[in-house]
């Protein structure tokens, strides 16, 4: 199972593949990174030259990073999650692992477990790149780090459950899709769709009925927990700041264990 | 004979079609042939005895174990599959030491198991290259060499010359009977082309519409079959007629006389018979019966399995 998971690793970051498979892991690295580089800078350079209109300014915080990075998130997860079930299925190489001492559910783990690895370290190398400017580009980094040691904890948590969640749904679109763009067409689509047509409905539904219509909104659900965690709203959808956290947290587990379910039984039902 | 794979009264139906009917065999530590035309039931075999799919009815025992049951057994298997199973994008030695490992070796032993094996199908110097990049026959060899690349026990190979030209096909049923040579280790192979299983196996198992019609040695089959062919240079109707006295059947074949399943006895007849009709001897030859021989229309039993 270790070697499967091992494998993973490698097929999503492209290592010990042809430069074509590294060019997408890469690209969506840098996408995640660079934004973070860029509010890291400015936060820092508004503090050192007009330190007196950074408290005036709403910069970008730990808070709000996944709201903003969120898709570059989902749609990682889109591009390399297919990559690491479909072709298996397609070229026939999971007959391979199948009559070696290795479940199909084990394998399906393994290969979610690889997702999910790579999804908590992309997640976390922005948030990473923007503590360290934030902290260092302050006056005083040791009184920033003081005031802000709390977001730490925070923005790791909340990246490990963005990553659970992109993951599991990248890996149950995967676990159907005959090939791979059709997986990451689905789920690009699935997010663009539920986004738009979600956050349109439920910002003009009245009576409350708003907040029960925002769960829908499938790139919005691991928002809602990051916003249990940071305790302020950053989710584009406005009616969700009815939700109470509860809701919100055990939404998200229901989906992601729905998912997870539909992921093993899928497996757990292949025959050759 | 140890006995390692085991069918009892196995059967297995995809709906209507039923590829398997209540087979019951015996496959020991050798190399052994599945024999049979398309659809016969050979893959479906092999693949229940995986543990790749599940039997309709009877009980597929692999190793002593119940087959798909045991984790541990499935270690000490090798599959070599007929159709496409290999990634295009890796190396042959990162794919081998990838299998490896999930076969439960420590990834140092496993990259060095690697490299050896594909020193044995002849891919050493190509083993840094892409798989993608291959010819069928490197193919081929990659997914034999997946088979062995943990040192099981038995490797079951399914149409292990599927696609290859006669000089590959030839390459590969030597390297087959090398790893058997070699290794020890035993090997299952299906095959619809007869001469590659006369060729490799040491016992035949010929399957025909999911049933077993025929199993045993390679040379039982084809010594049950030996045939003499007499050649002469005068008086063949007469030499003819000095068989037939002597309860031996001839038949024209050319410029040569037939006598198909030629005993001991059947010998000091002939050389009688040559005597009495005072035939000039120019060639007395002795030649098996092909399996193809055998088992296709027109054969010793007429029988059309393959």
């Amino acid at each position: 199972m270790l070697a499967v998971y091992k494998d993973g690793l490698r097929t999503a970051m492209g290592l010990g593949r042809g430069g074509k498979a590294k060019i997408l892991p890469w690209l969506f690295i840098a996408a995640s990174i660079i934004p973070a580089l860029v509010f890291a800078l400015v936060a820092g350079a508004v503090d050192r030259l007009a330190a007196d209109f950074s408290e005036e300014l709403d910069l970008p915080s730990h808070a709000d990073y996944y709201s903003i990075a969120g898709v570059v998130l989902f749609l990682f997860a889109a591009a390399v999650g297919p990559e690491l079930f479909c072709p298996d299925r397609s070229s026939g190489t999971i007959s391979l692992y199948l009559v070696r001492p290795l479940r199909t559910t084990d394998y399906a783990i393994a290969r979610w477990a690889a997702l999910a690895t790579v999804m908590v370290l992309i997640a976390w190398l922005p948030q990473l790149v923007l503590l360290a400017g934030l902290v260092f580009g302050a006056t005083d980094p040791g009184s920033y780090l003081a005031n802000h040691w709390s977001d730490i904890p925070r923005f790791l948590i909340s990246g490990v459950v963005i990553a659970i969640y992109v993951s599991t749904i990248a890996s149950l679109a995967a676990a159907f899709a005959k090939r791979r763009a059709y997986a990451a067409v689905f789920l690009v689509g699935l997010l663009i769709l539920s986004t738009s047509v979600i956050s349109g409905v439920a910002d003009t539904l009245r009576d409350g009925a708003g907040r029960w219509v925002a769960l829908l909104s499938v790139g919005d659900v691991p928002l809602y927990v990051n916003d249990v965690i940071f305790g302020e709203q950053t989710s584009s959808i406005e009616a969700a700041s009815d939700l109470s956290d509860i809701v919100r947290v055990a939404w998200f587990v229901v989906v992601v264990a729905a998912a997870g379910t539909i992921f093993l039984g899928r497996y757990r039902r292949l025959s050759l | 004979m140890d006995v390692l794979l085991r069918a009892e009264n196995l059967t297995k139906r995809y709906g209507s079609v039923t590829a398997l009917d209540h087979v019951t065999f015996e496959i020991g530590a050798t190399v052994t042939g599945l024999l049979g035309a398309n659809g016969a039931g050979k893959s479906t075999a092999i693949k229940l005895f995986l543990g790749l799919t599940r039997p309709t009815s009877g009980r597929a025992e692999v190793l002593g174990r119940e087959a798909g049951r045991d984790e541990q057994v499935r270690a000490r298997l090798g599959y070599m599959p007929e159709h496409d199973c290999l990634p295009s994008a890796v190396s042959a030695a990162e794919f081998l030491t990838h299998m490896a490992e999930t076969s439960g070796l420590p990834p140092r032993h496993a990259r060095v198991r690697a490299a050896d094996t594909l020193r044995h199908v002849g891919l050493f110097e190509e083993r840094y290259r892409a798989i993608g990049g291959y010819s069928t026959g490197m193919k081929q060899r990659v997914k034999l060499a997946q088979a062995l690349v943990h040192d099981p026990v038995l490797v079951l190979l399914d149409e292990p010359t599927a696609g290859l030209d006669p000089p590959g096909r030839e390459e590969m049923l030597a390297l087959i009977r090398r790893t058997h040579r070699e290794f020890g280790i035993s090997l299952v192979m299906s095959s619809h082309l007869m001469g590659d299983v006369e060729r490799t196996c040491e016992r035949i198992l010929v399957l025909e519409n999911g049933r077993v019609v025929e199993e045993g040695e390679t040379s039982t089959f084809t010594e049950a079959s030996e045939t003499l062919y007499i050649e002469v240079t005068a008086h063949r109707p007469e030499l003819i007629a000095a068989l037939a006295e002597r309860d031996v059947t001839a038949t024209e074949d050319g410029g040569s006389l037939v006598v198909d399943d030629v005993s001991g006895e059947d010998y000091d007849r002939i050389r009688d018979a040559l005597v009495a009709a005072g035939a000039p001897l120019r060639r007395l030859a002795p030649r098996r019966r092909t399996l193809s021989e055998l088992f296709q229309p027109g054969g010793a039993d007429g029988k059309d399995t393959a």
